[in-house]
């Protein structure tokens, strides 16, 4: 559909929008030749047969089509009584007074939109726009929540019609938007569109039960009954860190053992258990530098208590506080003096911040940026910058900049190590998102990976790109993107293998503890070593 | 012409009530979970780059010292220049700027006739003082002031209204977001600017008969308030008219952002308090955790009766296939 309007939403055409490679904002060469691109996969005629594909083509969700008429109007009941309850203050106190204010009070001056990285990257795609689906909501929130006269709601709100092909893309929609928040910054009023998605998930997930499986069943309520959204038992990431330990102590040179249930440790590190499974490097680089360190440290075993991941904020509150609740109790058991998070953005925001409200005397909590930083200019471990001879830039995870103000202590470390160390533009706390935010990065179902790498994280590989423009271009040098983030590293791992960068340009990626090792004068030359990455 | 007065004091008590109305229930709402989004502008030595406490080392033994003065330097530039516009929306700036700007200057005016009459009950009357003296001259600058910023005020709004509504409406990027309230607002708030200049240009003593008009307002002279129609010229009545009738029709409109954004701004974005034991807010967030939830998806696991704490310590209930 062309020129595409808010009311266009519930329009019965098959399919909403379509992206089109040659529409999206431009990559530098050389990856600027469309021919050469993956493109989109398209979706099967049976997938779409039976699933919600109508909004632009791409499926993140997986919405079975209601069967008969009698479903669809069960379906639409319970899409407004979710929308009432998300204005009350029993079931929504934790977010009712900033969304009312995001709903009431827009001017729908649409300054916010270029600060979208997915906007942008998308070629300024009108349902991507920031405002598109706040604006959705908006119209549905006066039409069926606000009480006042008709005409003058729709004067002064526009109206909108609520059928199934509304609701349908609405969830979609609702996971086309990283939650990074880089939009509410430039807001004049102070309208947060990120919160507005997070709402819309929370009402779709709490109301509905729809949420992406990834984050759901694979994810918070594996979580809770297995101990981690990895389906990692206790046992099994006892062996897997064990591992870890042989494998770093005998690449460095220095005995490390990682510790279990330590009570009265200092520090309570809780990695996301991500990291475990997938870049082993990062849990050993951290026992490693604590050890060497002199800190008293632990990790859990108890369920939950080895996976920091808390996906319940990206789409459902009350997974949030699950979660959250058994770290803390994890915590206070182990009587810690502190829980470190360990390199992972959300986590770090999930259990620094978020759920401050929810914890009732809480155990003191910091990121893994802090400690680190207090570790590096400490004098407790020795280092050689020239070590890490290599060109290396900072990506910095929305949620431990934007929403946590942790911008500094990673960089002081960057700028003392590595001695190629640049800035991205923008960055710190205008940085873009890395595309795998608000668990994006573990959502590839369907055709939705495709979307995700060249739609939403569009601008952040531009800017990755940019920041190594004055090296040479291929892979002769090798380029390190430090990503102190579990989430973030798994979108750069899906970009960089999409585009084939590693071959091209040299790009590699990996964490902020790794260099640190890397640097450190007694461990033997050639931890970080690209020809293993 | 005595309804006239009436209408005012019923226009700005509808305004004040609703207003405070709307205040106390934003300011009442349940408190949040902590949504700040840096840089937020009271942490010391760290809001020049969006930095907070979480990047010091046991942040929760160090001292937090807010740094008002800070918050200022944003909020002013931002409400009187609209900084944010500027940077991030030139061409709306263009007119959104003169548009609020000349809207300022008229508050201005509104405030310096207020202190004006409070002057004349005090009994510094405008009209008494010999020339020369201190008081005369002093209402000659007072009258002056008012009547510079009847014309900038009312020029800018003109051009800020018609550059605000022509880029509503040719820029698609707003006009498929603006409904027809947006229009209906620029054009009612440019009326208010027009007949202010119309009025003017007609009528070389409009800042005395506002002052007239003030005065008999403030004090209820009932008998000032018969004579004073004959000298307000018809399109004074009609700029007071507008204004009134705006002044009814603003509090039910999205408008009321001018307080609003103090909200937005204290209350979520730069609300950073940590939850400590035995606070304010551990406090009400206890009690809100004793509300009762009806979630309706089962992995929420709600009965009907069960409160928000109990429902967040169980595991979640198992789910119905969907
Ligand atoms: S969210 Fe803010 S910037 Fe965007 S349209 Fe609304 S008021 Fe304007
Ligand atoms: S939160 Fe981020 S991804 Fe979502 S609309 Fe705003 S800028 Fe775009």
């Amino acid at each position: 559909m062309k020129n595409i309007k808010i009311r266009d939403i519930s329009s019965p055409v098959e399919q909403l929008a379509e992206i089109k490679l040659e529409e999206l904002y431009p990559l530098p060469p050389p990856y600027d030749k469309i021919e050469e691109q993956p493109g989109f996969k398209n979706l099967s005629p049976e997938i779409r047969a039976k699933y919600e594909a109508s909004l632009d083509g791409v499926m993140a969700v997986g919405l079975k089509k209601p069967e008969s008429e009698e479903e669809e109007k069960k379906l639409i009941d319970a899409f407004i009584s979710g929308l009432n309850k998300l204005f009350t203050k029993e079931n929504n106190w934790t977010f009712l007074q900033p969304l009312t204010l995001s709903m009431e009070y827009c001017a729908r001056c649409q300054t916010c939109n270029m600060d979208c990285p997915i906007y942008v990257g998308s070629g300024m795609k009108e349902i991507y726009r920031p405002t598109y689906r706040s604006e959705v909501l908006r119209r549905l929130y006066f039409k069926y929540v606000k009480k006042g006269s008709k005409i003058y709601k729709s004067f002064q709100n526009g109206g909108i019609e609520l059928n199934w092909e509304l609701i349908a893309r609405l969830f979609e929609l609702s996971y086309r938007c990283t939650l990074c928040r880089r939009c509410a910054q430039s807001c004049p009023i102070g309208v947060d569109n990120g919160l507005i998605t997070h709402e819309l998930r929370k009402m779709f997930s709490m109301e509905m039960g729809l949420s992406p499986k990834e984050l759901h069943e694979k994810g918070t309520v594996q979580q809770l009954e297995v101990g981690s959204s990895t389906g990692m038992n206790a046992l099994v990431v006892k062996d897997n860190m064990e591992f870890i330990d042989e494998d770093i102590s005998e690449r460095t040179g220095i005995k490390v053992e990682s510790k279990w249930d330590v009570e009265g440790a200092e520090i309570l590190l809780i990695h996301n258990s991500g990291e475990i499974l997938t870049w082993p490097e990062n849990p050993g680089a951290f026992a490693l530098i604590l050890d060497a360190a002199g800190i008293k440290w632990t990790l859990s075993s108890d369920l939950v208590g080895y996976d920091g991941v808390n996906y319940g904020l990206f789409y459902d509150d009350v997974q949030l506080a699950r979660v959250a609740m058994k770290h803390l109790e994890i915590a206070k058991k182990l009587k810690v003096k502190k829980i470190v998070m360990g390199e992972c953005g959300h986590e770090s925001k999930a259990m620094g911040v978020i759920a401050d409200r929810i914890f009732e005397g809480a155990v003191p909590r910091e990121t893994a940026m802090t400690l680190m930083n207090d570790i590096v200019f400490s004098g407790k471990i020795k280092l050689n910058p020239e070590r890490n001879w290599f060109p290396v830039t900072l990506h910095d995870p929305c949620n431990l900049t934007r929403s946590m103000g942790v911008i500094e202590p990673q960089r002081k470390v960057l700028r003392y190590i590595a001695p190629k160390f640049r800035e991205m533009e923008p960055h710190g706390v205008r940085n873009y998102c890395c595309g795998g935010g608000s668990g994006f990065a573990v959502m590839s179902a369907y055709n939705f990976s495709d979307w995700r790498i060249q739609v939403a994280s569009r601008m952040k590989f531009e800017q990755v790109l940019n920041a190594f423009a004055d090296e040479s271009p291929g892979p002769e040098t090798p380029k390190y993107v430090c990503a102190p983030c579990s989430n973030c590293k798994g979108a750069f791992r899906d970009m960089f293998d999409f585009y084939g960068a590693k071959t091209k340009s040299g790009l590699y990626y990996a964490g902020l503890v790794e260099l640190i090792v890397n640097a450190m004068v007694d461990v033997n030359e050639g931890f970080i070593d690209f020809d293993m990455m | 012409m005595f309804w006239l007065f009436i209408f005012t004091y019923l226009s700005v008590l509808i305004f004040l009530a609703v207003v405070i109305y709307k205040f106390i229930k934003i300011a009442t709402a349940p408190v949040h979970l902590r949504w700040e989004l840096y840089p937020v502008p009271h942490e010391k030595g760290k809001a020049s780059y969006g930095g907070s406490i979480l990047e010091e080392v046991d942040w929760w033994t160090k001292k937090r010292e807010k740094d008002h003065l800070g918050e200022l330097k944003v909020m002013v530039p931002e409400i009187l220049l609209l900084k944010g516009v500027w940077e991030h929306n030139k061409e709306l700036w263009l007119g959104s700027f003169p548009f609020h700007f000349a809207l300022y200057l008229f508050i201005g005016n509104i405030a310096l006739l207020v202190i004006g009459t409070l002057l004349e009950i005090t009994g510094i009357s405008p009209f008494v003082f010999k020339a020369n003296s201190f008081w005369n001259s002093f209402w000659i600058i007072f009258r002056t002031v008012i009547d510079v910023l009847i014309w900038v005020g009312s020029i800018l709004g003109i051009l800020g209204s018609f550059r605000l509504l022509f880029t509503r409406i040719v820029n698609r990027n707003l006009s498929l977001y603006s409904t027809p309230s947006h229009y209906f607002n620029i054009i009612f708030i440019g009326a208010i600017y027009a007949t202010a200049l119309i009025w003017r240009l007609n009528d070389s003593d409009m800042v005395r008969n506002l002052m007239v008009y003030y005065f008999v307002i403030i004090t209820f002279s009932k008998e000032i308030a018969v004579d004073l129609p004959l000298q307000i010229p018809a399109i004074g009545f009609v700029h007071i008219i507008i204004s009134l009738l705006f002044i009814i029709y603003l509090p039910f409109t999205h408008m009321t952002h001018f307080f609003a954004k103090y909200f937005t701004y204290h209350s979520v974005r730069w609300e950073d308090t940590p939850n400590a034991p035995g606070s304010k807010i551990a406090e009400r967030v206890g009690a809100q955790l004793n509300q009762t939830v009806t979630w309706a998806a089962p992995h929420i696991g709600a009965d009907g009766n069960k409160n928000w704490i109990a429902i967040a310590s169980a595991a979640p209930s198992k789910e119905a296939k969907r």
